[in-house]
């Protein structure tokens, strides 16, 4: 797959909310390339567009204008069809409220989009499995989201999304209802993506989610206002951070 | 007085708010109840209609017949006039048993009364259109003449002769068509026959010229009406073969025909009441954690609990109320089509009698408190906090039927879990199509019963009339329970498509497309609904044995099993529509409806 | 640094080498950058204010690490004064508030411009204390550290957000006027 341009593409991107006077555009013409294994955080207060923005390059919504390429392939033109076959092998998402079937187990909740996506038990099992353990929930598999704490259903949630190797994962607020020690958690789990290579989309309003990206987009009233490459510009080493040296 | 007000105030709110909800549960119960009056009223407006048939007709109290013929006989019979307890009579006078031919081609055995031109105190049959025999010319009973499609000024042949209708009558001295021929000739049993009268000679003549069968009766009325018993006994011993008929065999002979009408329409109101329940059952079960909230709501401001009960139940049980009476009064204005189905009586059906009245408001008001016990319930129970924040039913982890369901194409994996979310919600679908199905069994039985037609010698040409009064009422209890399991179905479906839409945005999410959310939520009712079609089959079979002669026909089962696969196929139908509606709607708004 | 090294002495009396790694281990990768002379130069200046003694072990004359230093009465002193006081870093916000104040009047710089770039520098070094803290095992006292530092530059970063907002509707009002 021809991935040269960017994992995920978008140009003269708009979505538009509402009609006539209630008209709200949450995304202003935007242009955007995600390069293959980058982890781009995109920040903003909170209306100005970006889960809508993450929503369109996922193919959840569609654009009011513009273009959305996934995986070198167009997206905005696809059918619901296509674009929930899309959605299956090259996207996954993590959402702020987790979004797990509340009567299905861990493992089980995990499964379910390798099921989805045609393949056998034995195989939803093994990947659950495996995704279960890279998210250090493996002794939890058996467990209903509801005896489980916020962060271990955002863990579980990651592990779902990561089920069918996706191409790209976006995550809308992963850590919003989270505490310290589990964001912690999940952004661990996010370093350990970008190491390997995921590419990444992340919406945030908090600085030290964003803060893990490369790269850093934020976002006013439906425009990027800003674009920052956080990685590699070395500032001096840590120690200059609590005033060690000089 | 506040509270009353305050109750009366949320009650109304709420309807306002869920019409469809309040209108299903009006027509449901409506139905219910106006089947079910109808199916008890029956034999009391069977017998209120002869009541005034006799009433109009200087009804006999007694009819003396004698199959033997012959001046003895006649004197015999003229006898029984000068008992003291007779305080008029009319007769003796000459039955001929004749066949009779309409319109070229109808054929039926008839029943020929000789009367006099001018009817006596006794057995005065009324004219409802013409005038009254005359020489040469006929009048028919209104029932026979229905039947055959005669009218005052048609030509009818009665043995071999052709007559003028001069007239048409009711009468109460004879029971309704066809049922005419009181004994049969020679004192023997009887066709189905209708009645025709002639003037006394033309009765003579029609029996001589063809030497036809005749028998003898007397028309008395009695000094105490309710004494034939007793006058009967007295009689007992005439020296010749008398066969006494008193107003109350009549009357009886009358609701032979509604013989199996009844229990169509009472086991029909059962089931149509269990379908209005199940079907308001899973709209207030859909609306159980609004409810809970509602009720939080009014505890936390300070309601007491018997506040919470009296806003939840005076929604239903008024509702339920309004249709009982709406009910009553459907039963009152179909009474007289469904109770006569001959025209041979007349007069008007009076309400429905007490008791029925409150066997109707027992079912509304059953109806009423069973869809709402557990909702009710739970919402008083539930703490007032818990309840705030009550958020959609946590169904249980199945670890089994998930496991069987990841073997299965994506529809039916995702099918089969939605159907475990809801057990209950799953038996009420099974019920549905169980209930569809065993009203179709006992249409298809019925229709497969052979019967012996009014014409000559069984002759189909004219119909059955009992059969098809028992067809038409039961494919009107079918109808009507068909369109309620339809409303259920559809009703089930959406509520389960709103319960699940989180889950199903997330399924999208994950990839499952729109085609497959439609199929899966289809599975969910079909699932259930094929085994409850099943059951269906033997269940209306067994029902109807329990009703119907022990010699009753079988249908062919082929046609039984077609009537339960076209069942599933219309639930099919039926689910596709609200089924695809919700899974059109946008991933992201229901993902963040689920949020917010 | 004086006074915790000091306060390093207080429960018995150390090597020079053994109080370095002790505070490499506390600070963890915050104090890799820290100068391996820097533990003498401080010694040397507290034993010069009369707070340490040194005192020479005996057995190895050969190696200079085998100086011990121990606290004085004095040096007690101050430690229990350190530890009593509740002095804390002030944040200096007021030097970049003015910055901003001075740009936007004298039309030196766009003071939105300013705390972009600000808050661009600020986000690279939480990206570095955030994932030196990642890297950290839990339960580890560097770690706890690090979030201390993670949370600055989080409060930091959200009164730069402020200021942002603040100056871009000056500039709005700027143009609309």
């Amino acid at each position: 797959m021809n991935v040269s341009g960017g994992v995920v593409r978008a140009r003269g991107l708009v979505k538009d909310h509402g009609q006539g006077q209630s008209r709200v555009r949450a995304v202003d013409e935007v242009d955007l390339e995600v390069p293959q294994g980058q982890m781009l955080a995109v920040m903003g207060p909170s209306g100005c567009g970006k889960s809508t923005l993450l929503h369109l390059l996922g193919g959840l919504e569609r654009p009011t204008d513009g273009e959305v390429w996934v995986a070198g392939r167009r997206i905005d033109t696809l059918s619901e069809r296509a674009l929930a076959r899309l959605r299956r092998r090259s996207v996954g998402f993590v959402f702020q409220a987790f979004h797990l079937v509340a009567e299905l187990s861990a493992a089980e909740n995990v499964e379910l989009p390798v099921l989805l996506a045609g393949r056998s038990r034995r195989e939803a099992r093994r990947r659950a499995g495996l995704l279960l353990d890279r998210v250090g929930l493996a002794d939890r598999a058996r467990h209903l989201p509801s005896q489980l704490s916020g962060g271990q259903r955002q863990r579980i949630a990651i592990a779902r999304a990561l089920a069918n190797d996706p191409l790209v994962v976006l995550a809308d607020e992963p850590t919003g209802n989270l505490d310290t020690a589990a964001t912690l958690d999940v952004l661990r789990i996010f370093e350990d993506l970008r190491s390997a290579g995921q590419t990444l989309v992340i919406v945030t309003h908090d600085e030290r989610v964003a803060a893990t990206a490369d790269r850093l987009i934020s976002m006013r009233d439906g425009l990027f206002v800003d674009d920052t490459r956080l990685a590699g510009s070395h500032t001096g080493g840590l120690g200059g951070l609590i005033g060690l040296e000089g | 007085m506040g509270s009353i007000v305050l109750v009366v105030r949320l009650v109304l709110a709420d309807v306002r708010r869920h019409r469809v909800q309040a209108a299903m549960l009006l027509l449901a119960v409506t139905v219910a109840t106006a089947t079910m009056a109808l199916g008890l009223s029956l034999r009391g407006v069977s017998d209120a209609l002869y009541e005034q048939t006799r009433a109009a007709t200087a009804g006999p109290d007694v009819v003396a017949l004698s199959g033997d013929t012959g001046p003895a006989v006649t004197s015999a019979l003229a006898s029984l006039a000068d008992d003291p307890e007779v305080v008029a009579h009319h007769g003796p006078y000459r039955i001929v048993y004749a066949t009779l031919t309409a319109r070229g081609s109808t054929s039926s055995p008839v029943v020929v009364h000789g009367f006099a031109e001018t009817p006596g105190a006794v057995d005065r049959p009324l004219v409802t259109s013409g005038r009254w025999v005359r020489s040469g010319g006929a009048v028919l009973e209104r029932g026979f003449a229905t039947a055959l499609g005669v009218g005052v000024g048609d030509r009818v042949t009665i043995a071999g002769r052709s007559y003028p209708v001069v007239g048409i009558a009711v009468t109460a001295a004879t029971s309704i068509y066809p049922w005419a021929a009181q004994i049969g000739p020679g004192g023997g049993p009887s066709d189905y026959s209708g009645l025709a009268w002639m003037t006394r000679p033309d009765a003579r003549r029609l029996a001589a010229s063809h030497d036809l069968p005749v028998t003898s009766a007397i028309d008395l009325k009695l000094r105490d009406p309710a004494a034939t018993e007793a006058f009967m006994d007295a009689h007992s011993g005439l020296g010749i073969r008398v066969t006494f008929q008193p107003w109350q065999f009549k009357a009886e002979q009358d609701t032979v025909i509604l013989r199996d009408a009844q229990p169509i329409l009472v086991v029909g109101s059962w089931l149509l009441s269990f379908l209005a329940i199940t079907g308001v059952a899973a709209l207030a079960a859909g609306r159980a954690v609004e409810q809970t909230r509602r009720a939080g709501l009014l505890k936390a401001v300070g309601a007491t609990p018997g506040l919470i009960t009296a806003v939840l139940f005076t929604e239903y049980l008024a509702l339920a109320l309004l249709a009982d009476a709406l009910g009553l009064m459907v039963a009152h204005l179909a009474m007289p089509a469904i109770a006569s189905p001959t025209a041979s009586r007349i007069g008007d059906a009076a309400g429905p009698d007490g008791a029925t009245v409150v066997a109707a408001t027992v079912l509304a008001v059953a109806v009423a408190v069973l869809s709402t016990l557990r909702p009710t319930l739970r919402a008083m129970r539930t703490a007032t906090v818990t309840a705030l924040t009550a958020t959609a039913h946590q169904p249980r982890h199945r670890p089994w039927l998930t496991a069987l369901s990841a073997l299965l194409p994506t529809p039916l994996l995702l099918g089969l879990r939605l159907t475990a979310r809801r057990p209950g919600r799953a038996v009420l679908q099974a019920c549905s199509s169980a209930t569809s199905v065993i009203a179709i069994a006992a249409l298809l039985t019925l229709h497969a019963q052979p019967e012996r037609g009014y014409g000559l010698d069984g002759s189909s040409v004219l119909p059955n009339l009992r059969g098809e009064h028992d067809r038409g009422l039961m494919l009107a209890v079918t109808i009507l329970l068909i369109a309620l399991a339809v409303v259920n179905t559809v009703t089930l479906t959406w509520t389960t498509a709103m319960e699940a839409r989180a889950n199903m945005a997330v399924a999208r999410t994950l990839g499952a497309t729109p085609a497959q959310i439609t199929a899966g939520l289809s599975a969910a009712q079909l699932l259930p609904g094929l085994p409850g079609a099943l059951i269906g089959i033997p269940l209306g079979i067994g029902l109807l044995s329990l009703f119907a002669a022990p010699n009753a026909a079988d249908p062919p089962s082929a046609w039984l099993l077609g009537a339960a696969l076209a069942t599933v196929l219309v639930t099919a139908a039926l689910t596709a529509l609200p089924a695809r509606l919700a899974a059109r709607r946008p991933v992201a708004q229901a993902l963040s409806a689920e949020t917010a | 640094m004086q006074d915790a090294v000091l306060a390093m002495l207080a429960k018995e009396p150390a090597h020079g080498y053994h109080l370095r790694v002790r505070l490499r281990q506390s600070l963890g990768p915050l104090g890799e950058s820290m100068n391996p002379g820097q533990i003498y130069v401080t010694l040397a200046r507290l034993e010069k204010a009369g707070l340490v003694v040194c005192e020479r072990a005996e057995g190895l004359p050969e190696r200079p690490e085998r100086k011990v230093y121990a606290l004085t009465p004095a040096g007690q002193q101050r430690v229990a004064a350190w530890l009593a006081e509740v002095g804390w870093p002030k944040p200096d916000l007021a030097e970049f508030h003015l910055k901003l104040v001075a740009a936007a009047a004298a039309r030196l710089a766009d003071p939105v411009e300013l705390v972009a770039a600000q808050r661009r520098e600020l986000l690279r070094r939480l990206r570095e204390a955030q994932r030196a803290a990642l890297a950290e095992p839990a339960g580890s006292g560097a770690g706890l550290l690090l979030e201390g530092v993670v949370l600055r530059l989080q409060a930091d970063l959200r009164w730069l957000a402020a200021c942002e907002r603040a100056w871009s509707e000056v500039d709005h009002e700027v143009e609309g006027g």
